[in-house]
């Protein structure tokens, strides 16, 4: 179980360390680089990323524990990341909240046992005037409601058949 | 009210953010008009044409960029803060997404300005598809010579790298930022004692939000009166003003400083969903004190007025909330993101947001009494400038104003 | 920087232009509570607690990020300054346990010290509300760490970033989630780990060593000097005599002395009280066999007088004014004094910090008395040893040991000696500085000091 980044990703790495006046500063774009290619930051990677960078293991774990995006244990694929802050939560969210844990059947801060879904309430998205909103992976999904939901569902399915 | 289009000029432009779209719509076109000028001129330009961060606090920029060394015998760099994580303020993305270049324009103006050759656009995690809008917009501007070693043949060599953050509302704080931006965990530095830049790796760093510098093309092209031809004389020019929640319209509009809060609501927002009575307006993002509907009445969008009203003008970033709002459920709401958003450096702050929400849950359970409402405002004051940035005074102003404006709410939980 | 004068607490103070008011604040003994400060780490400013009132800042600065400044004016008492500092120590309170009943820090733990001086409220909090982590997590290198007893002041991890550089720990999570941790597993291992006991303010990392072997408030502390190497760290020797019992040590601690070792030391020089305690040689032997005083005495004198070739071994670990007086008594009796420093030395151990490989702590009073340092190889007739471990290299007809521990190696004569907690005297340290070790130790029934032996010896009354 070792960790090795793609050449690409190397690649991305040393171009980017030409950006900045020290390689130090890399950490989150690896990090980031690194749950890409995995789903997750393992212990393993965050070694490579420190020898990558010349930082100890332990700077870019706390970094990496800091940050809610990071992922230090496997999740499911699709990250259902819906926003719970104010203006969601004056907009339906709640609604949207239920629908989810419905059709996906798991709740907040749990991925289904299949790896597939994982579901989360997240703090603002920075989306208020489309509320409410989600988060899926990289995407944001705007004005939710529990329709747009299940036809999200299918889309994904569509994508696995 | 007056239309007023100074960063949002391109923003119903159908794929405005691709540079032969932009370009035709002028973009770029400020460039020539800037390096004329000393970076002396410029930054005295700015100075007189009052403009104000857009990033919630509201310092002048000018003074903020005169603290820059004037001789370039140091590295120096510009760290654009796009960080846009306080909830109710959705207006930074919109530029990112809808006139990128709009944004390298003024970047490449600030840079000249400040003697720097390198940016570093600081984008929240989230944001990773407004991020790819943006990295595209930057490509383009690399292939045709507009950044780069030599920004349109001016002479002059700007590099703009994205840097993207993963999950921290703290790091929109300018010295958390720098922190995250150096690869380290977003933790506010401390202060310095007298008006001094920041620091980037030891060198002297000029932070700004997006929206600032995305001001600063249209403030070259048409002087500092262009720009004070809008808002007032202490708050001049514009800003994306947005606004969401219990709303017909909700979105981003720009509109000129002290312009009176209803007429935005009910101009731009389309006034209250529903046809509901308006209860409160956190007038500028959630750390701005929460409006009564009464207050709202007289409230006035720029940062003295606001001020005097014991609220904040902050981003700018409008929530409404119509008659049937829970304020105690709304509280709730806010303290529970503080919670999770306090870095956990200091003290007050760390323990501070942790057990107010815990309280308030409390009260919000119906086991919570008088006293524990008193405790939170005890914890408000605990909170009130004993730490090392103005996070935790932030949630200090929320619970005062909520608790403060309407109390009987509360007190109702707490009676049943 | 000039030297200048500001005003605390309606007094006038000098120092120096920029120093830290904390720095000042502790040097003249004012009372000011902080928990994340240490003069070895520096600032960082998260504690919140050493806020002071300074005239013209509307609102409380803390003492450990101020500069002071020509007529500066400051308070750290009144009814304002007091009610700052106590909340905020009630929210340090509001996660903890409060377990100080089972919790070994008692009694040296800076929460309770500050509770006392400005808390003293009735605390609200219910357990089941409390954030909870993870007890009783045994970090390795002797270091034991509750993170719930934790007030996250990062001593500890500076520790390890700055002044070790071995990166071991750091604090993980945000918000009330933060904990202090090393790497999933990976341990603790350097080998000055167990200093993180001491600058923890609390008792989240205690010492698996001492941990329950004692309450401290049954401790007497008296300075001194580690004997582990040349290097001279200062120390505290913690010490208690229960009842009827003989004395005991029970740690050595860090005594802070910037022009020595800072305000730390090794973890090998730490432990080593329990060698101090371990085979110790307590009895007179002649011939292996127990005797009395008088009979080892007259025993000793029978050797001596015995004629021929005398060497006298001498420790380099011995006090000044011993090596002194062992000079004089080499003199007298014509015996040639020898204290080779060679065996001493232990490459393995030293490191460019507070560890030397010279492993004597006195080997440079050695060389500044002229003791000769070359092993003599020559058959000699008798072997006078004052605790050197090479005496059994000396091919010696006739041996006395006078030896603080038991030692390989027969001898004719063993007189037990004091070992340095229960003599007093003078060391040099490799770079030449002098120290004082007062006595620390009273044993129901003392042992003697090289001094004492050797005026014993030459016809003195014990």
């Amino acid at each position: 179980m070792s960790f090795v980044f793609s050449e690409e990703n190397l690649a991305k790495i040393e171009a980017l360390k030409l950006r900045y006046p020290s390689p130090a500063a890399l950490s989150l774009p690896c990090l980031w680089m690194a749950q890409y290619q995995d789903g997750h930051i393992s212990l393993e990677a965050i070694e490579v990323i420190g020898e990558l960078i010349g930082t100890p293991p332990m700077e870019i774990y706390r970094v990496a524990t800091f940050y809610t995006m990071f992922h230090l244990e496997p999740i499911g694929k699709y990250h259902f990341q819906l926003c719970k802050t104010l203006s969601c939560a004056l907009c339906g969210k709640a609604e949207v909240l239920e629908h989810l844990i419905q059709r996906l059947g798991i709740r907040p801060g749990e991925s289904s046992d299949d790896g597939k879904f994982a579901l989360s309430q997240v703090e603002c998205l920075g989306s208020c005037g489309t509320a409410p909103v989600m988060q899926m992976n990289d995407l944001y999904y705007e004005n939710l409601t529990p329709e747009k939901i299940d036809a999200i569902l299918e889309s994904l399915e569509g994508e696995h058949r | 009210m007056r239309e007023c289009r100074i960063v949002s000029q391109k923003f119903d432009i159908y794929q405005s953010h691709k540079l032969d779209i932009a370009k035709e719509h002028g973009a770029y076109s400020s460039l020539k008009d800037a390096f004329a000028l000393s970076p002396h001129e410029i930054v005295e330009i700015i100075k007189l044409s009052g403009l104000r961060g857009k990033g919630g606090g509201g310092a002048p920029a000018g003074a903020k960029w005169a603290l820059m060394p004037q001789d370039g015998a140091q590295t120096s760099y510009l760290a654009v803060n796009c960080d846009e994580s306080e909830p109710g303020t959705f207006k930074d993305r919109q530029i990112i997404s809808k006139d990128p270049h709009l944004l390298l324009e003024g970047i490449i103006i600030t840079c000249y300005a400040i003697r720097s050759h390198s940016a570093y656009i600081y984008i929240r995690g989230e944001y990773s598809q407004f991020a790819k809008i943006l990295q595209e917009a930057i490509d383009e501007a690399y292939g045709a010579g507009i950044l780069g070693a030599d920004v349109m043949g001016l002479g002059y060599g700007v590099d703009v790298t994205i840097h993207r953050g993963a999950g921290a509302y703290i790091c929109g704080e300018k010295s958390a930022m720098l922190e995250s931006l150096e690869g380290k965990r977003g933790h506010p530095r401390l202060k310095p004692k007298r008006p001094e830049p920041e620091w980037y790796f030891g060198n002297p760093t000029l932070v700004n939000n997006v929206e600032t510098i995305t001001t600063v093309p249209y403030i070259i092209k048409h002087g500092a009166n262009g720009y004070r031809a809008y808002g007032t004389e202490q708050s001049p020019g514009t800003l994306l003003f947005a606004i969401s929640g219990h709303i017909n319209k909700p979105g981003v509009y720009e509109a000129e400083f002290g312009t009176p809060m209803m007429e935005y609501i009910n101009r731009y927002g389309g006034g209250i969903r529903g046809g509901k009575k308006l209860k409160a307006v956190i007038p500028g993002g959630a750390s701005t004190a929460v409006l009564t509907a009464a207050e709202a009445e007289c409230a006035i969008l720029d940062y003295e007025h606001m001020r005097t009203i014991g609220s904040a003008l902050g981003t700018g970033g409008m929530i409404v909330m119509d008659e049937d709002t829970d304020m105690v459920e709304a509280l709730k709401n806010l303290l529970e993101f503080y919670h999770h958003e306090s870095c956990g450096q200091c003290t007050p702050c760390r323990e501070g947001t942790g057990w107010s929400d815990t309280l308030l849950g409390r009260v919000l359970d119906g086991k919570g009494s008088n006293e524990d409402i008193d405790k939170i405002l005890e914890l408000a004051k605990t909170m009130d400038g004993q730490t090392i940035c103005v996070f935790a005074p932030a949630v200090a102003i929320v619970i005062r104003a909520f608790i403060g404006k309407f109390r009987d709410e509360f007190e109702a939980r707490v009676n049943r | 920087m000039s030297q200048i004068e500001i005003v605390i607490d309606e007094k006038k103070y000098a120092a120096q232009e920029g120093l830290l008011l904390i720095d000042l604040l502790i040097r003249e003994g004012l009372k000011v509570p902080y928990f994340c400060y240490h003069e070895a780490l520096g600032a960082d400013g998260n504690c919140r607690m050493c806020m002071v009132e300074i005239e013209g800042q509307k609102r409380p600065q803390i003492a450990c990020d101020t500069n002071i400044k020509e007529g500066m004016i400051v308070r750290t008492k009144g009814q304002m300054i007091e009610s700052v500092r106590r909340r905020i120590l009630e929210l340090e309170l509001i996660n903890h346990p409060v377990d100080c009943a089972i919790c070994d820090q008692a009694g040296e733990c800076k929460l309770q010290d500050f509770y006392m001086d400005y808390g003293l409220y009735d605390s609200k909090i219910d357990q089941a509300e409390k954030v909870h982590h993870k007890k009783h997590i045994d970090l390795g290198s002797n270091v034991m760490l509750d993170q719930e007893r934790c007030v996250l002041c990062a001593r500890c991890t500076r520790f390890t970033s700055d002044i070790t550089k071995t990166h071991e720990l750091g604090i993980v999570g945000r918000g009330d989630h933060a904990r202090v941790t090393t790497m999933p597993g990976k341990k603790l291992d350097n080998p000055y780990a167990m200093n993180v006991v001491d600058l923890c303010p609390v008792g989240a990392l205690t010492s698996k060593d001492f941990r329950f072997a004692q309450r401290v408030w049954f401790l007497t502390s008296t300075p001194s000097v580690c004997h582990g190497c040349a290097k001279g760290c200062n120390i505290f020797i913690d010490h208690n005599k229960e009842k009827y019992k003989d004395e005991r040590i029970y740690r050595f601690r860090p005594r802070p002395n910037a022009d020595v070792n800072g305000y730390f030391i090794c973890d090998a020089g730490r432990l080593s009280y329990k060698e101090l305690q371990e085979n110790r040689q307590l009895e007179m032997l002649i011939d292996g066999m127990v005797s009395k005083e008088d009979e080892a005495v007259a025993c000793y004198h029978k050797l001596v007088a015995d004629g021929g070739k005398i060497v006298i071994l001498a420790d380099a670990n011995l006090y000044t004014e011993e090596l002194e007086a062992i000079q004089k008594y080499a003199h007298i009796l014509g015996a040639q004094l020898c204290a080779p420093l060679e065996s001493y030395r232990d490459e393995s151990f030293g490191d460019d910090w507070l560890k030397s490989s010279q492993r004597a702590a006195n080997a440079k009073g050695v060389e500044k008395l002229g003791i000769a340092q070359i092993l003599s190889t020559d058959p000699v007739a008798l072997l006078i040893n004052f605790n050197h471990p090479d005496g059994s290299k000396i091919k010696a007809q006739k041996s006395i040991h006078l030896q603080t521990h038991q030692m390989e190696g027969k001898a004719d004569l063993v007189l037990p000696l004091a070992p340095f907690s229960e003599s007093s005297g003078t060391l040099v340290n490799e770079d030449g500085i002098e120290q004082f070790c007062p006595k620390a130790i009273w044993r129901n029934e003392p042992l003697m000091s090289a001094i004492e032996w050797i005026d014993l010896l030459q016809g003195g009354e014990r």
